[in-house]
C-alpha cells in the first residue's frame, strides 16, 4: 500500500487518471450464485480485494413455523431446507425427535434409511457437479449429471411417491418397504452409475482447462477450515478427516465398510475430487446395505400422538453438504418448543471470504460452486 | 460514363452483394439452429424441434420474437453510443464476406469472365484482418456506454483479449501469405492447387495458431470471456430486442467468416479434393464451379462442427490464462512457424 501511495504522489497523471476500487454486487440475481445469494465484492480490476456475504433473501421462517405444527406435521417442512437433499434433512429432524423420545428404530428401517440417504447424497452431488461445471463453463456435464439424477428421482417416486421433497421418514422408522422390483432397478442403477462417474471424470478431472481453473484456487488451510467450523466435503478437501458417519455413527453406519475421501490442498479441485469420490463410496454403501438387508419391523413403537418428555436433544448427521444438526427442545406438549437447525451450507458459506481474497472474479464463481451451497438451507 | 462502366463499377457489385447476402444471412441464421441441435445431441437432449420440421423454422421464430421486443435503453447509458455499438458488431463480419472467392470464375459464352467474388481485393486477407479488429469496437462501446458494471468488465476483458490473440493470428496468416506469395484469396487457393498440398500440411503450426485465435476472435468457448455468462453475464447485458440480436448475428457471422477464411487459407478453399480441378474446369466449367462451392461449404462446415464440439466439451479459461496463452504460447509458436515456413519456402517449395 505504501508503494502505491508513493507512486500516486509522484505521478503527474494522478489527476486525470485516477484509479479506484469498484464495488460489485454479485447477486442476488446472478446466474452463478445458486439461488438468491448476494456477495458484495470489492474489486481492483478483476482482482478481489474483499467480499461480504449478504444473505436472507430466502428466509422463510422454517424454524419458527415448525413451532406451530405438531411433531409429525413439522417433518415435511424440513424437506424444504436443502431442497436438493430433502431426504437427509428429514432424517436429521426425525432422528432428533427419536432421540428425545428414546425410540429404538428397527434395524431394517435403519438400513432402508441408509440406502435412501446415500441415494439422496448422490443426487445432491450430481446437482452440484452439473452446476459447478456450468459455472466454470463446461455445460455438457450438467445434462449428463441430471440424466443420472433423474434415475434416482424415479427410484424415489416409486418408493416414496414423490420426487424432490418426498417427506421420506415418519418418526420411528420408515413408512413403506421396497415396492416390487425396486431393488432390482436400484441394483441396475448401481451397476451403471460408476461408469457414468468415469464419464464425468473423463470430461473434467484430466481436462487441462478444468485443472487450471480449479487447482490452487480458493485455497483454505485445514487450520482455517476447522476454525471456521466448516464441515463435509468442504472441510475434507483441506485434508481434515471428519465425517459424522464415521465419527459419530448413526443409523447403523458402523456396519458398512467405506472410505472417507480426503483432499490435500483445500482448493476447488480437491473439493471437487472429494465429492466425486464420495459418490463412488455411496454406491459401495448402498450395495452393502442391499446385500445385508435384515428382516423385521419398519417402525418402532411410536404412538399416534407424539408428546416427547420435556427436555432437549441434539442429533447430527452427515448431509450432502456437511454436518447437519438438529437441536430440538420439548416442553412436553405435542408441538416443538424450539427447533434449531445447524445447516452446513450456512456454516460453509463463512469460508468464502478467506477463499476468495486475492483471487479473480472468475474464481469467485468457481469457489461458490465448490462450496455447494443451497440458499434454502442458508437462510432457512 | 456509359452504361457498361456503370454496370462494371456499381451494377454488378450490387447484384453480387445481394446474391451473396441472402445465402450468408440464411447460413448465419441456420448456424444458430445447427449449433443448438448439434449441441443438444452432444448433451443427450433433442434441441429445438417443435417449430416446423426438425425445428427448421426456429431461427425465423427467434428473429421475429426479438424483432417484436421492446428496445430498452438504460437510464445511465450514453444513448448515442449505446445505440450505434451493435452496428460495429455485425457490420465488419458481413463486409468481410465481400472478398471471399467462392469458386472458379464463370466464363460467359461471349467470353466475359465473372469471378465468384464481390471484390477481389489485392490485399484481401489484410482487409479482413483490419475489419475484424474493428468489430471489437462494438463490444468496447457496448460496455462503456451501458452505464453498468458487468458490461464494463466484459468490454475490458475483450479489449485485453484482442491484443492477446490478434497478433498470433496475424502472424499465422502471414505464414500463409508467405507460402502463397499473395494476399489475394483466389491466388492463395490457386497456389495450393498448384502445390498439390493444402497449406494445412506445410503450415500445420500456423493452422493450430489460427484455430485457437479464431476461437478467441469469435468469443466462443473456451475463450468466451467477454460473455462469460456465469461470471459477468456479458458485454450485452443491457441490450434487448433487435440490438441484442445484432450482437448475436454478428457473432455467428464472425464464426462463419472465420470458418470460410480458414478453409480458404488452410483447406484449399473451393478446390475439390482428389480431383484435378484444372482438367475438370476445362471440360465442364459450370459443373466445377458448382462442385467447388459445395466443397467449400463442406470444408467450412467442418470448422463449424469443430467450434460446436469444443463448446460441448471444454470449460472456460480464465482471463489471465487466455492472455498467458496468447503471449507466451501462441506468439512464440507463430513466430517460430514463420521462420520455419520461410526456410521451407526458400529450399523446398520454390
Amino acid at each position: 500500500m505504501a508503494v502505491n501511495e508513493q507512486a500516486e504522489k509522484v505521478s503527474p497523471l494522478r489527476e486525470i487518471m485516477e484509479t479506484r476500487e469498484i464495488e460489485l454486487n454479485l447477486g442476488p440475481q446472478h446466474p452463478a450464485t445458486h439461488g438468491v445469494y448476494r456477495a458484495l465484492v470489492r474489486l481492483d480490476g478483476e482482482r478481489v480485494l474483499g467480499m461480504e456475504s449478504v444473505i436472507g433473501y430466502l428466509h422463510r421462517g422454517i424454524e419458527k413455523w415448525a413451532e406451530y405444527r405438531t411433531w409429525q406435521q413439522a417433518t415435511p417442512i424440513f424437506d424444504r431446507l436443502d431442497y436438493v437433499g430433502a431426504v437427509l434433512n428429514c432424517h436429521g429432524y426425525v432422528g432428533a425427535v427419536e432421540k428425545l423420545l428414546n425410540v429404538e428404530v428397527p434395524k431394517r428401517a435403519q438400513y432402508i434409511r441408509v440406502i435412501l440417504d446415500e441415494l439422496q447424497r448422490i443426487a445432491s452431488h450430481l446437482v452440484w457437479l452439473g452446476t459447478h461445471g456450468l459455472d466454470i463453463g463446461a455445460q455438457s456435464v450438467l445434462f449428463y449429471a441430471i440424466r443420472e439424477r433423474e434415475a434416482i428421482m424415479d427410484l424415489f417416486e416409486a418408493m416414496l411417491g414423490q420426487r424432490l421433497l418426498p417427506n421420506a421418514y415418519p418418526i420411528g422408522g420408515v413408512r413403506f418397504d421396497f415396492p416390487k422390483g425396486w431393488v432390482e432397478v436400484c441394483r441396475q442403477f448401481l451397476e451403471i452409475f460408476p461408469k457414468r462417474i468415469d464419464e464425468y471424470e473423463g470430461l473434467l478431472t484430466g481436462n487441462r482447462i478444468w485443472r487450471q481453473r480449479t487447482i490452487g484456487v480458493g485455497v483454505i488451510s485445514a487450520k482455517d477450515a476447522i476454525a471456521l467450523s466448516l464441515s463435509g466435503p468442504t472441510l475434507r478437501g483441506s485434508g481434515v478427516n471428519f465425517d459424522v458417519r464415521k465419527a459419530i455413527p448413526y443409523s447403523s453406519y458402523e456396519d458398512f465398510d467405506f472410505e472417507i475421501p480426503l483432499g490435500q490442498n483445500g482448493d476447488v479441485f480437491d473439493r471437487y475430487l472429494c465429492r466425486v469420490r464420495e459418490m463412488r463410496q455411496s454406491v459401495r454403501i448402498i450395495k452393502q446395505a442391499l446385500d445385508g438387508m435384515p428382516e423385521g419391523e419398519l417402525r418402532g413403537k411410536v404412538g399416534k400422538i407424539i408428546r416427547p418428555p420435556a427436555g432437549e436433544a441434539y442429533y447430527t448427521i452427515e448431509a450432502a453438504k456437511g454436518q447437519l444438526g438438529f437441536y430440538i427442545v420439548s416442553d412436553g406438549s405435542d408441538k416443538p418448543f424450539r427447533v434449531h437447525v445447524k445447516s452446513p451450507s450456512f456454516v460453509n458459506l463463512q469460508g468464502i471470504e478467506t477463499m476468495c481474497k486475492g483471487n479473480l472474479i472468475a474464481d469467485v464463481v468457481a469457489v461458490i460452486g465448490s462450496l455447494d451451497i443451497v440458499l434454502g438451507e442458508v437462510d432457512r | 460514363m456509359d452504361f457498361a462502366t456503370i454496370m462494371q463499377y456499381a451494377g454488378w457489385p450490387l447484384i453480387k452483394i445481394v446474391i451473396l447476402l441472402i445465402p450468408v444471412f440464411t447460413v448465419v441464421a441456420y448456424m444458430v439452429w445447427f449449433e443448438r441441435r448439434l449441441l443438444a445431441f452432444f448433451q443427450s437432449r433433442l434441441g429445438p424441434n417443435r417449430v416446423g420440421p426438425l425445428g427448421l423454422i426456429q431461427p425465423i421464430a427467434d428473429g421475429l420474437k426479438l424483432f417484436l421486443k421492446e428496445d430498452l435503453v438504460p437510464m445511465n447509458s450514453r444513448p448515442f453510443l449505446f445505440k450505434i455499438a451493435p452496428i460495429f458488431a455485425f457490420f465488419p463480419a458481413f463486409v468481410g464476406f465481400a472478398i471471399v472467392s467462392w469458386a472458379l470464375p464463370w466464363v460467359t459464352p461471349s467470353g466475359k469472365v465473372h469471378p465468384f467474388v464481390v471484390a477481389d481485393v489485392d490485399l484481401g486477407i489484410l482487409f479482413v484482418l483490419a475489419l475484424s479488429s474493428l468489430s471489437i469496437f462494438g463490444i468496447i462501446l457496448a460496455g462503456w456506454s451501458s452505464g453498468s458494471k458487468y458490461p464494463l468488465f466484459g468490454s475490458l476483458r475483450s479489449a485485453s483479449q484482442m491484443l492477446a490473440y490478434e497478433v498470433p493470428m496475424t502472424l499465422s496468416v502471414v505464414a500463409v501469405v508467405l507460402l502463397a506469395g499473395s494476399f489475394r484469396l483466389s491466388d492463395i487457393v490457386a497456389a495450393q492447387e498448384k502445390l498439390g498440398w493444402y497449406y494445412l500440411f506445410p503450415g500445420i503450426l500456423a493452422f493450430g495458431v489460427y484455430l485457437v485465435s479464431a476461437v478467441a476472435e469469435s468469443n466462443r468457448v473456451p475463450f468466451d470471456l467477454p460473455e462469460g455468462e456465469s461470471e459477468i453475464i456479458g458485454f450485452h447485458t443491457e441490450y434487448s430486442g433487435m440490438r441484442f440480436a445484432w450482437y448475436f448475428v454478428g457473432e455467428y457471422a464472425n464464426v462463419t467468416l472465420i470458418s470460410v477464411l480458414g478453409t480458404t487459407m488452410f483447406l484449399g478453399g473451393y478446390d475439390i479434393p482428389f480431383v484435378n480441378d484444372a482438367a475438370l474446369y476445362a471440360a465442364h466449367p459450370e459443373l466445377t464451379s458448382v462442385l467447388g462451392v459445395c466443397a467449400f461449404a463442406a470444408k467450412a462446415a467442418l470448422f463449424a462442427v469443430f467450434f460446436i464440439w469444443i463448446r460441448a466439451t471444454w470449460p472456460r479459461y480464465r482471463y489471465d490464462q487466455l492472455l498467458k496463452i496468447g503471449w507466451i504460447v501462441l506468439l512464440p509458436i507463430a513466430l517460430a512457424n514463420l521462420v520455419l515456413v520461410a526456410l521451407l519456402k526458400l529450399w523446398l517449395l520454390r
